[in-house]
């Protein structure tokens, strides 16, 4: 009985979410070819190769490789850069502006494996950063290597390989000291054993942090010196925007096996023109002001709505995304504070999208649903 | 041909190819060096080898009779033209410019503003290639001005066709951060080609229609040195022109045939004469966004590489890094070096073989300024672009009265700089006296080289005065201008303001400017002024005029003491003055429409005030007169208001006159809109008298209440905005007053007590105190 659950479970069992280094392997391996430049130590890829898989381009021998960051190519290539004199890298940025989607495909692209990550959390503890122990094996043989577990950090400073960091500013400020030692001596000390682990070359840190949400806890300068800052900027232009959100939601509807064709480029381009307009506190044509929500507005929640837009409409409509299924996902995105917010939607409703032409089936399935 | 002719193409400001065509003078050893740039300016030419000749200078070449119409040629260390003039002065090889001299321009097609460098660079589209550079940071995305637009230019083209994204980036690996090594005549060969095959690629560039003369011209002047028989000359002009210079172009293009083109160029125009001057220039007029076409997007960084060879990177940081710290903010030496392993990671990772600046300002964002973009801003400013100002020797010819304001800014001791200093002078010391004369003067000729303070001129300090000064490059040119007036400041200024005088018309204007001239000291055209404004003032017809005229005098009298300046010459001024004032006052409020009246009630209250600081009943007591004769006269209401409220403030009437008066201008047979006007003539703006004399509020309470509907809704408008228009704690208090006075049913006639009365004490409350009264006093109390 169990065997067949699990042999029908199997069968279906495909990750909700691949990592990046299976998702995109075709296209690693296909860099991986063409790639002549020197490449640091225990790198995968040289350094312009893996610029060349986040933004995309096409390789020498026809490869097409798709774009995984949109924006600007300089940032990616500080960053890239930064990784290359082993400096810790620091992606900062309000939610939202792909930090962690940049840092697991950098860390694909680079070692080969994004897998090595500590989520930050408010009760991240210092075992989390370092090691921790088998207690059974600890109570019975005593303080050996054996009854050590190392934690993430550890792990890629023996293989030599990225470690990502995420959130780092939600990280008590005692526990984020943690990684003071571990960046600028490259090592981590294991008093118990009186023994150590040293980094090997190729070891490195990229750690995201954003600066606008509340309960975030400022990094110390010791720890700031130590990490080579790079802002991620929301989408430049509405054309940039609209090409992130579409091609996510492509990606996304496949690996949660969305039946309904990809959305068209016009509804997109609405939910993506209301997040503008919110965040900027204005519309688009710069003539009126608006009030903004205490939310982030910002891609990501567009991709979700989108997203969510689409399974709705597959499930439930006729396959094709219409106002009606992105509503709900838009007010959802906006209404955060249920007093100030719904004030906010309200306005605009009826200010902004009231007005719009062509935006009455948007303005009407919205006003149902607030 | 027999000369040995060298054409050295280069990039106007490029630091590369200053280097390469130092290196190529020093292989050729030219006994003639050509340079692309006017020759209108051979005269001056000799004195870019004086040593206190400091870049950044610039050539102004101008037309004495109008010197607004004038063309800058800038020049810094590491121009390569500069490079060459001080090469061949130095080895006392002949130098000379060559390009088409300003008598020949056309005016037609040259009319610019003075602000603006018509250079004739302006145009090259060699000059041209740094426009689309990338910015090294988001803070110098500024959009460029529409004059440095550049054209799709040969560079652009070439760079294309090399796989480079802009001509700059191309320009600047090729050519300007090519390290030392190479034969740099190969090098100018090579541009030679590149600009050959452009020029014929795009043909000649439509945007300059004087580019065909501009070359026939030069072609004209490499035949003639060759026929003076120089032989090896070296020619440095812009790269696009170079493969019409070469020999073979020169062979090929018939010296008629550019002789007749040149002839025809002045045909038809009147003869010019123009004359030229070295200027000091600065380091932000050279860039792109000041609107100079040839310019480029950084000036300090250019100095940098002209300056240092080795290192450049390392040596630029740590310049970074210290001027952080200068500006208290962190920079370690270890991340110094962090920022440099960057920038050179960065700069392997894109291809190029030297890091630049683009590399550097990444590295300086990520690692220095941990991602913030502010300090980045004021680095660009101050690093990046500079504020470096070039300074010329004093034996520059130029026009007598630019030497004497050298001349001054030396003795006084003042010294030009291109950023903004603020000065605090202290007039009871004679040198800064001498330097705020100097600064009023300059002011007075149209050169704002020093912008004084406002609040100072309100004569809040009388012994301070508080400018801020800036030299900018193009005060050179509004000396020039001014140079017309005289040959010093002094005779300047004065022969400027005789001539203002004469022509001006309203008597405003001209006792604004005798404060002003007072301030400047100087004598004979104060003389002039005030005759013009008793000549002025005499003939008026309108008072209001000679109302404004008479505050601004008023000032001099009450303040020109501090200034040992001649006050006894203001007063019969303002004594005759205010006689006609007086005189004419009743008349000209006769009959006033609301506006008029307005306007009348803010000259009452202007000429008061300035009265007022004067203090002398000599002049006080025709003028309040006045003031109740206009009160009592049947007038609009709100000039006859301000009357009484001037009155009042003055202690010319008591206070029980003024309530007679209110209430005679609020009794119910008064038309209401009359009688809200007088009291908005009487109110607004300050309700002080409101709080302190209980009578008048009352008297304007009870006014209030009378009214009926209709005639309520018409004064509430204006009584709101009177008192809309008070201090919020004046409202309070009259608001409190009010409540106070109705609570107590207070008799509108007397005065309201401000003390509590008993129907305001709540027993209970009271109550409530005496636990703790009890707790504090001990058990003492009854």
């Amino acid at each position: 009985m169990s065997t067949s659950v699990n042999n029908t479970h199997s069968a279906v069992a495909a990750a909700l979410r691949e990592t990046a280094e299976k998702q995109y392997a075709a296209e690693l391996a296909a860099l991986a070819k063409v790639d002549d430049r020197e490449r640091p130590p225990k790198w995968n890829l040289s350094p312009w190769a893996v610029v060349t898989y986040l933004m995309g381009g096409t390789l020498k021998d026809g490869t097409e490789i798709s774009a995984k960051y949109v924006g600007n190519r300089r940032l990616m290539e500080i960053a890239v850069a930064t990784l290359a004199t082993d400096r810790a890298l620091l992606l900062l940025g309000v939610p939202g502006t792909a930090k962690s989607w940049v840092s697991e495909h950098i860390a694909a692209a680079i070692s080969g494996d994004s897998t090595l990550m500590v989520q930050g959390t408010a009760g991240t503890p210092e075992e989390a950063i370092r090691y921790g122990w088998n207690y059974a094996l600890l109570l019975a043989k005593g303080p050996s290597r054996d009854a050590l577990v190392p934690g993430p950090v550890m792990r890629g400073m023996a293989e030599g390989k990225l470690v990502r960091f995420e959130e780092l500013t939600r990280v008590p400020s005692e526990v984020q000291d943690t990684l003071i030692t571990i960046l600028s001596e490259k090592t981590l000390p294991i008093p118990e054993l009186n023994s150590e682990t040293r980094a090997v070359r190729g070891f490195n840190i990229i750690a995201t942090a954003n600066d606008r949400d509340r309960g975030v806890n400022e990094l110390s300068s010791a720890l700031k010196r130590r990490f080579n800052a790079v802002v991620l900027p929301v989408p430049d232009t509405m054309d940039d925007e609209v090409t992130i959100v579409h091609q996510r939601v492509g990606q996304m509807g496949r690996s949660l096996a969305l039946p309904g064709e990809l959305p068209a480029m016009e509804e997109i381009r609405r939910v993506v023109t209301i997040f503008r307009e919110l965040r900027d506190g204005k519309t688009l044509d710069g003539k009126s002001k608006l009030k903004t929500p205490s939310g982030s507005m910002s891609t990501a929640e567009a991709i979700g709505v989108v997203t969510s837009g689409m399974a709705l409409a597959s499930h439930f409509g006729d396959g094709t995304l219409r106002a009606a299924d992105v509503a709900s996902g838009i007010l959802g995105a906006i209404v955060k504070d249920p007093v100030q917010d719904k004030i906010v939607m309200q306005e605009y409703l009826e200010t902004v999208v009231k007005e719009r032409d062509g935006w009455k089936d948007l303005y009407r399935a919205c006003r149902e649903v607030l | 041909m027999t000369a040995n002719l060298h054409i050295l193409g280069i990039r106007h400001h490029g630091p590369g190819s200053a280097r390469m065509v130092v290196r190529a003078l020093e292989a050729l050893k030219p006994d003639a060096v050509l340079i692309e740039g006017p020759p209108d300016a051979a005269d001056v030419l000799p004195l870019a080898a004086d040593p206190a000749m400091v870049p950044p200078v610039a050539l102004l070449v101008y037309d004495p009779e109008q010197p607004q119409d004038s063309s800058y040629y800038p020049f810094t260390e590491f121009s390569p033209e500069w490079q060459a003039i001080r090469w061949a002065l130095g080895c006392s090889a002949a130098v000379r410019f060559i390009d088409l001299p300003q008598t020949m321009r056309d005016r037609r097609v040259q009319i610019d503003p003075p602000d603006a460098e018509t250079s004739g660079d302006t145009t090259n589209p060699a000059a041209l290639p740094s426009q689309t550079a990338p910015q090294p940071g988001p803070a110098l995305s500024a959009e460029p001005s529409p004059a440095a637009e550049p054209p799709p230019d040969a560079l652009e083209a070439l760079a294309r066709a090399a796989g480079f994204s802009d001509g700059e980036a191309w320009w600047g690996r090729l050519i300007e951060e090519r390290r030392a090594g190479d034969n740099p005549l190969e090098v100018f060969s090579a541009i030679h080609e590149a600009m050959a095959a452009a020029r014929k690629e795009l043909g000649p560039t439509p945007h300059d229609p004087s580019e065909p003369a501009r070359e026939a011209h030069m072609r004209k002047a490499i035949r003639q040195a060759v026929k003076e028989g120089f032989g090896t000359i070296a020619v440095i002009c812009g790269a696009w022109h170079a493969p019409v210079l070469t020999a073979e172009a020169i062979k090929a293009t018939p010296a008629k045939a550019d002789d007749e083109l040149l002839k025809e160029l002045i045909k038809g125009q009147p003869k010019r004469k123009v004359a030229a001057t070295w200027i000091p220039w600065t380091y932000n007029r050279l860039t792109f966004e000041s609107g100079y076409g040839a310019g480029v997007v950084s000036p300090g960084w250019y100095e940098h590489l002209w300056m240092h060879h080795e290192q450049v990177s390392t040596r630029w940081m740590t310049k970074v890094a210290r001027f952080m710290r200068e500006e208290d903010l962190d920079a370690s030496p270890a991340s110094v070096i962090e920022s440099v392993r960057l920038a050179d990671t960065l700069a392997a990772m894109r291809g190029r073989s030297i890091t630049g600046l683009d590399e550097l300002s990444d590295a300086t964002l990520a690692v220095l300024c941990q991602g913030n973009p502010l300090p980045m801003r004021i680095i660009e400013q101050k690093l990046i672009v500079g504020n470096r100002l070039g300074e010329i020797p004093e034996s520059t010819p130029s026009v007598p009265l630019l030497r004497d304001i050298a001349a001054q800014q030396k003795s006084l001791r003042m010294k030009l700089s291109a950023v903004e200093t603020v000065l605090d002078l202290d007039q009871r010391k004679e040198t800064d006296l001498a330097r705020s004369r100097l600064l009023h003067r300059l002011s007075l000729l149209g050169i704002p080289w020093g912008q004084l303070h406002g609040d100072q001129k309100q004569g809040t300090s009388t012994f301070h005065e508080i400018w801020t000064v800036q030299w900018k490059p193009e005060f050179a040119v509004l000396a020039i201008e001014a140079a017309r007036w005289g040959n010093t400041v002094e005779s300047a200024a004065t022969a400027h303001i005789k001539d203002r005088a004469r022509s001006a018309e309203e008597l405003a204007e001209l006792t604004g400017l005798l404060d002003s001239v007072m301030l400047a000291d100087l004598p004979s055209a104060v003389e002039v002024l005030s005759d013009r404004i008793g000549a002025l003032s005499a003939v008026a017809a309108s008072i209001s005029s000679l109302m404004d005229a008479l505050p601004p005098l008023v000032r001099i009298l009450r303040y020109g003491n501090v200034r040992a300046t001649d006050a006894a010459l203001v007063e019969p001024l303002v004594r005759g003055l205010l006689a006609r004032i007086c005189a004419g006052l009743g008349p000209a409020c006769g009959s006033l429409d609301d506006d008029a009246a307005g306007a009348m009630r803010d000259r009452l209250g202007a000429v008061a005030a300035a009265l007022g600081t004067l203090a002398s009943d000599e002049f006080s007591m025709p003028w309040l007169a006045e003031l109740r004769k206009l009160g009592e006269s049947d007038i609009h209401g709100l000039v006859a208001g301000r009357a009484w409220r001037l009155l009042l403030d003055a202690h010319a009437c008591d206070t029980q006159a003024a309530a007679d008066r209110i209430a005679l201008a609020l009794s119910p047979g008064n038309d209401p809109s009359v009688a809200s006007a007088w009291i908005e003539g009487f109110l607004a703006g300050s309700g002080a008298v409101l709080v302190h004399d209980q009578r008048l509020l009352a008297i304007i309470d009870r006014w209030i209440a009378s009214l009926t509907p209709t005639a309520f809704e018409q004064a509430c408008p204006i009584v709101r905005r009177t008192f809309s228009s008070f201090a919020q704690p004046e409202r309070r208090i009259i608001g409190e007053n009010l409540k106070r006075g109705l609570a107590t049913g207070a008799d509108a006639g007397g005065p309201v007590t401000t003390a509590a009365t008993a129907d305001d004490y709540d027993a209970q409350r009271g109550e409530l105190m005496d636990p703790v009264l009890k707790l504090i006093l001990g058990e003492q109390m009854p």
